[in-house]
């Protein structure tokens, strides 16, 4: 991880998306800064291009135009791989709808970022069943995705993204399918992981109860920050 | 990746969804099996076919009179004769020949009834013609005792039963044609003098069910003159041709000359063509196989897109995601491959008992349940272990691919 360097950092990105012969803005010039251990929600009605934002700054998209820098790095020039391997090694991931393995345990999912960059097997066993035990899920760490509730998947979605130790955690709608008591549960975990271990958090969201825990509120709206607004709490998830 | 992780990620997606693996494995392993059993099958044939052959100097020629068997002459044929010894032999190249007679039998041992042959020629001149043949029991009868015979092992002890003939038992014979008698059979008995070692068989005759007689004996069963054929021994092997085109200069189509070498490459030519041909059958269900694989493997991507996106994100490189879904179908090629090898190997020998050689071959002579043995080399092993494999990485190379280049964006949105 690069200390001083932002997590993110965007440079007038645009993106388009070319329908037949038109091309859609979905980004018309988007410049942000993110810092290490900033926890930022991105709000914005539907369309109007924080998904795309998202997909962009995950690396799993790339800018039309405009130069985007992970945890210090330019990753316009980089190949698929490499862009592969910044997702592996810099960057953890948390969907909606969790996005599990069905036929694996828990404790597989939250190994398989680990098997992509090659750890023994005995090393990433250990660390997925710390990860599991964080998010109070020891118990149930031989259990199927089916097998548990939307809040305890979600709980081990966050442990496989963070069981890389990435320099940022982009979420999207982590709360999505979640129902209250579950979605304070799991933005309690992200504060205190955000806290302790300064990561680095991005949250695309609809729900005001996700974007009044974070401290950063980008609104964007047609393809543009609206709105950059960091909030002073004293202590924000006191409640 | 490790190699270990990506097959373990590779089996537990097979495993996950156990019905179409095991269907696809299924393919693969018709394939597999039907290679090896019709293959080892035509082998054991064409193995059995050269054994024969080999039993045959190859400085021998057979000449027969267009019917091969003494019959009741039907008048236009020609008939070999004490004539023809002169004739023969004036041939150059041609250092002897031995006249014989030859016809089908059934043989009454004890109670049971086998099919045989009788063959009467001069027997010293026995193991001229068969190379190594040895008598077990007794001793070669003299040329002059018309009711003695020499018979085969399985005459002696017919297979599937308790009887057992010795030195100086009768053997009771039903001629199949007994010349100059019409069609009507005639039985005659022999008084057995020796009995031969297991040789096996030779050209058209099994030498374990025939019972030789002596020229006197035979010229008295068979009350002729004529001969069935005769047994041309040439000065060298190199003169088999040159003989052989003499012969059927000197005779036309009244004579068939055989070439036991020409009869063995010819036989081996239609049996490995016959190998090819079979092994083309199994590699004909074998690619049906393959084209299963690419299709339960692309329904497989279709069903994991979402899945796919999901490695992308966590940090899979293509072609991380493309080992996996290959080795899903490398798994599919070994374990069929494997299972289908071990099938096709039982069923060779079921196949074994249905192939045209294991009852008589290409004679109607003699059928004592002789059944063909399967063949199984090396190479066809191999072969049928490492296709299977190579085609399913094949087959499963597009759809693993097209898995490998999804968009990841896409991809995650898929529902």
């Amino acid at each position: 991880m690069n200390l001083s360097a932002p997590s993110v950092e965007t440079f007038d990105v645009t993106k388009s998306y070319r329908i037949g012969h038109v091309d859609y803005p979905a980004l018309r010039g988007v410049s942000l800064k993110i810092e290490r251990g900033e926890l930022t929600s991105i709000v914005g009605p539907s369309g109007s291009g924080k998904s795309t934002l998202l997909n962009i700054i995950g690396t799993l998209d790339r800018p039309s135009s405009g130069r985007v820098k992970i945890d210090g790095i330019d990753i316009r020039k980089l190949s698929d791989d490499q862009l592969a391997k910044i997702r592996n090694r810099k960057i953890g991931f948390i969907y909606q709808s969790f996005n599990l393995i069905n036929r694996l345990t828990a404790t597989e999912n939250v190994e398989m970022p680990l098997i992509a960059r090659k750890m023994p097997k005995s090393i990433r066993h250990d660390r997925a069943l710390k990860l599991l035990a964080a998010v109070g899920l020891a118990e149930k760490a031989q259990k199927r995705p089916s097998e548990l509730s939307g809040g305890e998947q979600q709980r081990v979605a966050i442990a496989r993204a963070l069981v890389t130790r990435p320099a940022i955690v982009i979420a999207d709608e982590p709360t999505g399918n979640l129902d209250s008591k579950t979605t304070r549960e799991v933005l309690d975990y992200i504060t205190k992981v955000n806290k302790t271990m300064s990561t680095t958090f991005v949250i695309v969201t609809h729900n005001p109860e996700v974007s009044d825990s974070t401290r950063r509120i980008i609104v964007i709206r047609d393809g543009l920050i609206a709105k950059d607004q960091h909030i002073q709490r004293i202590d924000s998830f006191a409640r | 990746m490790f190699l270990s992780d990506v097959f373990e990620l590779a089996i537990k997606a097979l495993l996950d969804r156990k019905i179409r693996s095991a269907l696809t494995i299924v393919g693969i392993m018709i394939g597999a099996a039907v290679i090896v059993a019709l293959v080892a099958s035509s082998n054991g044939l064409s193995a059995g076919v050269s054994a024969s052959m080999s039993k045959v100097g190859a400085n021998t020629l057979i000449v027969n009179s267009a019917m091969g068997f003494v019959t009741s002459g039907s008048g236009t044929q020609y008939r070999l004769s004490q004539n023809d010894v002169r004739i023969l032999t004036a041939i150059s190249g041609v250092s002897e020949a031995i006249p014989y007679y030859d016809t089908r039998a059934s043989v009454s041992v004890g109670g049971t009834t086998l099919d045989g042959e009788v063959i009467g020629l001069d027997l010293n001149k026995l193991a001229d013609m068969y190379k190594g043949i040895t008598i077990s029991d007794g001793a070669y009868p003299s040329q002059n005792d018309a009711t003695a015979a020499l018979i085969g092992s399985g005459i002696a002890s017919p297979t599937g039963s308790a009887v057992q003939i010795g030195i100086n038992q009768m053997v009771s014979v039903q001629l199949a044609a007994s010349p100059g008698s019409g069609s009507s059979s005639t039985t005659v008995a022999f008084l057995v003098k020796g009995i031969l070692a297991s040789y096996g068989r030779v050209l058209f005759s099994d030498i374990d069910d025939t019972i030789f007689i002596s020229m006197r004996s035979a010229e008295l069963f068979f009350k002729t003159p004529y001969y069935s054929g005769f047994y041309v021994l040439t000065k060298s092997a190199s003169d088999v041709s040159s003989v052989q085109a003499a012969i059927e200069s000197q005779y036309g189509s009244n004579v068939r000359v055989m070439n036991a070498g020409s009869i063995a490459s010819s036989v081996s030519s239609i049996t490995s063509e016959m190998t090819v041909f079979l092994g083309a059958i199994g590699g004909v269900s074998l690619f049906v196989a393959a084209v299963g694989i690419t299709n339960t493997m692309f329904v497989s991507v279709m069903e994991r897109t979402r899945e796919i996106g999901v490695l992308k994100a966590l940090g899979y490189q293509s072609r991380q995601i493309l080992s996996i879904f290959l080795a899903e179908a490398f798994v599919t090629g070994v374990v069929g491959g494997v299972l289908g090898t071990i099938l096709g190997y039982f069923l060779s020998f079921m196949i074994g008992g249905y192939l045209p050689m294991s009852g008589g071959m290409m004679g109607p002579m003699s059928s004592n349940g002789t059944t063909t043995e399967p063949v199984f080399t090396a190479d066809l092993i191999l072969f049928a272990l490492l296709f299977p494999v190579a085609l399913a990485v094949l087959a499963g190379l597009y759809p693993a691919r097209h898995a490998s280049k999804m968009n990841a964006v896409v991809a995650l949105k898929y529902e």
